[in-house]
């Protein structure tokens, strides 16, 4: 079902935007949030939704890798484990908890007026175009200390059939998570208008990831776009310098088809290519989709009034994250609801640095907000 | 004398701040303001357009003994803590 068929990227991905975007901003579906809250207050109720899609995605790709809807196993773009994973996840962690939302919260938060995440979002863009100056010097620490050059998951790691590892891990997930849903932990009341409980939405962005796999190859993946926004602002004003950076003369990102013989191609660099017209329709959507629903609740609204130093915040937050998504490389979407659901080696090692930078994120993000002055004005 | 005309209101208006700001600054204020708020002298309002946090902060606050109120008010939410009623209070 793979197409090269640009209209039908475009009104594909803004279609899995909007949708996407109108349910995160219903369930506030905050992926930094729910690590975050976990170690900060000890709440694990909107984790529990993430365990939900993960365990749904795994379940929705496996069956439809047996019935051959997925002939490109592993996806493209998924590289080789190295150490570059973990690191790079750890970075990602500090940022999106410093951000106040990972690069998909913050474009919804964006979409509902947040002048936070707007200021995040110049973040992300400006952490990617640094790492077009240092990606000479990463590419060969990642060259370094690769792992295993030759698999990229770990069934195949173990040389097994997926269906042996991830049919069985899906069963004993489901088991647990209805366990929790009999104890009440699944669902929650809410006074917030138009509420969408957390699992209907993480078992609607599940199929929309599978809707993206079947339909482009590669499960939903947006930070290639934000390098290749950065790049596009610098062919502006210094259009020499982007040709002669390496990084953005890169073609990571090269498919045919196997069975339609559909070409699909594109890198970070500043051109149209394929990864702009597969990405970008997602980046929108998102941001339209979320300020829709906002909007329809009569709750948009764009509030100048924060505090400097959250702004700074944010901002270091959103370079971090910029920065971290092209060391790992690839977010946490992409490898939460991607990768970790085959058992990418990448993205267990991306998992593995993600945990404890969002620890350091929320001791940092602690220290700062409550440091901030205070003004509790009293008044009778 | 406690009655309703004689509480403090303490104003927090979080909106626009980053999250867990709002939450953060609840808990903040509901343990530097305990005395004040167990006993009726003063009730906390927030005002907040994150959502998430109008779903946080009242389970917080009703573990903590309070009574919590929240109330879309156009744009946003405001949530307020304390005792109420006369009846109520210790």
């Amino acid at each position: 079902m793979i197409t090269d068929s640009t209209f039908l990227l475009y009104a594909a991905g803004s279609l899995i935007g909007l949708l996407a975007g109108f349910l995160m901003h219903r369930s506030d579906y905050c992926v930094a949030g729910m690590f975050r809250d976990t170690f900060l207050f000890r709440n694990t109720f909107m984790l529990r939704s993430l365990c939900i899609q993960v365990t749904a995605t795994i379940i929705f790709f496996e069956f439809s890798r047996i019935f051959g809807l997925l002939p490109l196993y592993p996806f493209p773009l998924l590289g080789f484990a190295s150490a570059a994973n973990t690191i790079g996840g750890f970075i990602f962690g500090i940022g999106m908890v410093m951000a106040g939302g990972c690069v998909v919260g913050t474009l919804y938060k964006m979409g509902a007026g947040s002048v936070i995440s707007i200021v995040a979002f110049i973040g992300i863009i400006a952490g990617s175009a640094l790492y077009g100056e240092i990606h000479p010097w990463w590419a060969s620490f990642v060259k370094a200390t690769t792992f295993f050059p030759s698999v990229k998951t770990l069934p195949e790691l173990f040389g097994i059939n997926p269906a042996l590892l991830l049919l069985p891990l899906a069963a004993i997930a489901t088991i647990i998570l209805l366990k929790l849903h009999k104890q009440n932990k699944i669902i929650r009341q809410s006074e917030v208008k138009g509420y969408i409980q957390p699992w209907k939405t993480a078992i609607a962005l599940a199929l929309l990831g599978l809707f993206s796999y079947i339909l482009v190859g590669m499960p939903l993946g947006i930070t290639t776009t934000y390098a290749k926004i950065a790049a596009m602002l610098e062919t502006l004003f210094i259009p020499e310098h982007i040709s002669n950076t390496s990084f953005f003369q890169l073609i990571p990102f090269h498919i045919t088809h196997p069975s339609t013989g559909a070409l699909l191609q594109g890198g970070p660099g500043p051109q149209i290519d394929s990864i702009w017209v597969i990405q970008f329709p997602i980046i929108a959507g998102i941001v339209l989709g979320s300020a829709l629903s906002a909007i329809l609740l009569g709750e948009f609204s764009i509030q100048y009034k924060v505090p400097l130093k959250q702004i700074f915040m944010a901002l270091s937050g959103g370079i971090l994250l910029g920065l971290s998504s092209r060391m790992s490389p690839g977010c946490n979407v992409w490898h939460l609801m991607g990768g970790l659901p085959i058992l990418a080696l990448q993205s267990l090692l991306f998992l593995l640095g993600l945990i404890p930078g969002t620890w350091v994120g929320s001791k940092v993000i602690t220290h700062i907000i409550l440091k901030q002055p205070m003004r509790p004005t009293g008044k009778s | 004398m406690n009655d309703l005309e004689t509480q403090k209101i303490i104003n927090i208006d979080m909106r626009g701040q980053v999250c867990p700001a709002c939450l953060l600054v609840a808990m903040d204020t509901l343990n530097r303001h305990k005395e004040a708020l167990k006993n009726g002298s003063e009730t906390l309002s927030i005002k907040t357009d994150n959502r998430e946090a109008t779903t946080t902060i009242p389970i917080t606050a009703k573990n903590m003994g309070y009574s919590v109120t929240v109330t879309k008010i156009g744009s946003f939410y405001q949530i307020c803590i304390g005792f109420f009623t006369p009846e109520n209070k210790k």
